[in-house]
């Protein structure tokens, strides 16, 4: 998928011209920036759209990292995403931590448990098989845990989050620029994470496994690595989502209210790209909120387009249709020779 | 004591005839059905329509299996066709976002149409005594209705010559072929199989509690454990599996509690793709 555009990035990697690798991102922070500004800072409702949207692409961010990268399918976003903001919300309420420590906490754990759980399905390189049954095992366990737990999770009713920051939630904006922050920070981490070695190892086990093994690289490893820091990420936004909204509850990271849509808006965006996810969250907050009347025929909705993107785009909408229009601007000279 | 084992054991048939469904179809295709939940829940929700339209139970449970039989008829020569043309790692992933699509949309589609939906079958009786523990009517018909069938698959598999063919396909699919075997022919049987056993799941499930129409994700994870304990294609392995897992159910739910025993289900998963990654009764299969 990335056969394309790799030999031209090594060459300036080699030629010293990091700097260029990061344009994408620079460019994607300024206008994530400045958006608000000429568009919706008046309107709490847009902006509010617009947090979530954010908050999906800091989640895709980091699953994108994790399955676009390594092809690990973790169905257990929503679950990571809980372990960062009930860590946040019981240390906060129990303990009467201050907040951060908490935010900390629930990053360390999610990265932990996203860990572990690539730990045991890459140990014996049972592969992508098994990385969804244990995921998707975990989501469901996760649920129950936090349902069974209610002195400390406060079962189905969900609990408000001690020292959070009311004011992010109540202009709204704040919470805008807190997401914008950490969106454009993962993007960041992405991009090194894509131009380092570790990179070239993710691409290179990504097209071929065994190919990837033979060369020295290990597999397994740099799996585990892509686990741990998608998953520090999840938890992270997780961890935020809790800080900035002030309640939490089972639903708010339930499969379905989280897994399903960053499956679609990856999918969407294009699997394993550095903006895919930005560029699906935004397009799917729009398809959200056109839906957002539509109740349960939603999540037929998802399911059918998650069928047709994956039958028909593999690597993804976006860069399907980028490839086609390169495609027309290539043919169009040659036709005119 | 007694009682909590005879529980399990009842739980834990039920288990295995989720997972024999699930593990067949794996062990065939070398697809894992992330929509095998949601067929049974449609085929619960069928039942308990007809149930309501004055059919009689025992036809209205059967317009309900013959009904997920066709869903999964339906999904092998559909969306299921494209997957087997790829191969190794490809083929398991697109048949699990594939199939985890189709079960968003039938999840939809039923908590759309019917979002209070649920079925529940009630057996008349006395409480029958089985080794001095009296057991709920419904529970016995259950496990009744698990051990015929898995007695019919096991003889099915083991002595019948479409059953022989089955099995030299999933051991190998080259070698079936060149034997005058039709791959497609068995892989549309057994999803029809499948689906008809995931129907079969939400009738006996019904007879003990009723099945909800949100009920599908936490049938899946089921059977996906079951099926890993048991050893991914093995008929024997899955009922194996689910009355083991049924009885650790059942002692953990007794003891620690109801909430903690999904947990206590992935760690038995885990432990067993640690200890033995092929499961209990895993074949040749990776």
């Amino acid at each position: 998928m990335t056969s394309g555009p790799l030999p031209r990035r090594l060459g300036t990697v080699v030629a010293g011209g990091r700097g260029r690798a990061f344009l994408p991102v620079v460019g994607a922070a300024a206008v994530i920036l400045v958006i608000p500004q000429i568009w919706f800072a008046g309107s709490e409702y847009t902006t509010g759209l617009a947090v979530q949207a954010l908050e999906f692409a800091a989640y895709a961010v980091g699953f994108n990292l994790i399955f676009g990268s390594t092809n690990q399918l973790f169905l257990c976003v929503g679950a990571l995403a809980g372990l960062g903001g009930y860590a946040t919300g019981i240390l906060s309420d129990h303990a009467s931590l201050p907040i951060w420590v908490g935010i900390a906490v629930g990053t360390a754990v999610a990265a932990g448990v996203g860990g572990l759980l690539s730990w045991i399905a890459v140990r014996r390189s049972l592969g992508v098989i098994f990385t969804g049954i244990v995921t998707l095992a975990f989501s469901l366990g996760f649920q129950d845990l936090l349902l069974g737990q209610e002195h400390l999770t406060g079962g189905s009713t969900g609990q408000v989050v001690n020292g959070a920051a009311v004011s992010l939630a109540d202009t709204r904006l704040g919470g805008y620029y807190l997401f914008a922050a950490v969106v454009i920070a993962f993007l960041v981490v992405f991009r090194v994470l894509q131009i380092s070695h570790v990179g070239w190892a993710f691409r290179a086990l990504r097209d071929d496994e065994t190919a990837a093994e033979l060369a020295g690289v290990n597999v397994a490893r740099y799996r585990i690595y892509a686990a741990l820091v998608g998953s520090a990420m999840i938890g992270l936004t997780g961890a935020l989502y809790a800080y900035s909204d002030g309640f939490i509850s089972p639903p708010v990271f339930a499969f379905d209210q989280i897994d399903v849509k960053v499956l679609v808006l990856v999918a969407f965006g294009g699997l394993g790209t550095l903006l895919g996810p930005l560029i699906g969250a935004v397009v799917f907050a729009f398809v959200d909120n056109a839906l957002v009347n539509s109740g349960q025929v939603r999540e037929l909705i998802y399911g059918a387009i998650v069928v047709v993107i994956f039958l028909s785009f593999r690597g993804g909408f976006v860069p399907a249709v980028v490839n086609l229009a390169g495609g027309l601007a290539r043919q169009r000279p040659a036709q005119g020779e | 004591m007694k009682a909590v084992i005879l529980d399990g054991i009842v739980l834990g048939l039920g288990f295995g005839l989720l997972g024999v469904g699930m593990t067949l179809v794996y062990g065939l295709g070398g697809v894992l059905n992330l929509a095998y939940g949601e067929v049974a829940v449609l085929a619960a929700i069928v039942v308990a329509q007809a149930m309501a339209g004055g059919i009689p139970t025992a036809l209205a449970a059967v317009i309900g299996v013959l009904a997920a039989a066709s869903t999964g008829l339906l999904l092998d020569l559909t969306l299921m066709r494209p997957v087997y043309r790829q191969s190794g790692g490809n083929k398991v992933l697109l048949g699990l976002l594939l199939t985890l699509g189709v079960a968003f949309v039938i999840e939809g589609v039923l908590t759309w149409r019917d979002p209070l939906g649920a079925l529940s079958i009630n057996v008349a009786g006395k409480p029958i005594s089985i080794l001095g523990v009296p057991l709920a009517v419904g529970s016995v018909w259950a496990s009744v209705i698990a051990l015929a069938a898995a007695a019919a698959l096991l003889v099915f598999f083991g002595a019948t010559i479409f059953g022989r063919a089955v099995r030299s396909v999933i051991q190998d699919e080259l070698g079936a072929r060149l034997v005058g075997i039709s791959p497609a022919l068995v892989r549309a049987v057994i999803f029809a199989l499948s689906g008809g056993l995931a129907g079969l799941v939400a009738v006996t499930q019904s007879m003990t509690a009723p099945l909800t129409v949100n009920a599908g994700f936490n049938l899946t994870v089921t059977a996906l454990i079951v099926s890993v304990v048991g050893g991914l294609g093995s008929v024997a392995g899955a009922f194996l599996a689910g009355v083991l897992l049924g009885i650790v159910d059942s002692v953990s739910a007794y003891y620690i509690g109801r909430y903690i025993t999904s947990i206590v289900l992935l760690g038995a998963a885990v432990l067993t793709i640690l200890v033995w990654p092929r499961g209990l009764l895993g074949g040749g299969q990776g």
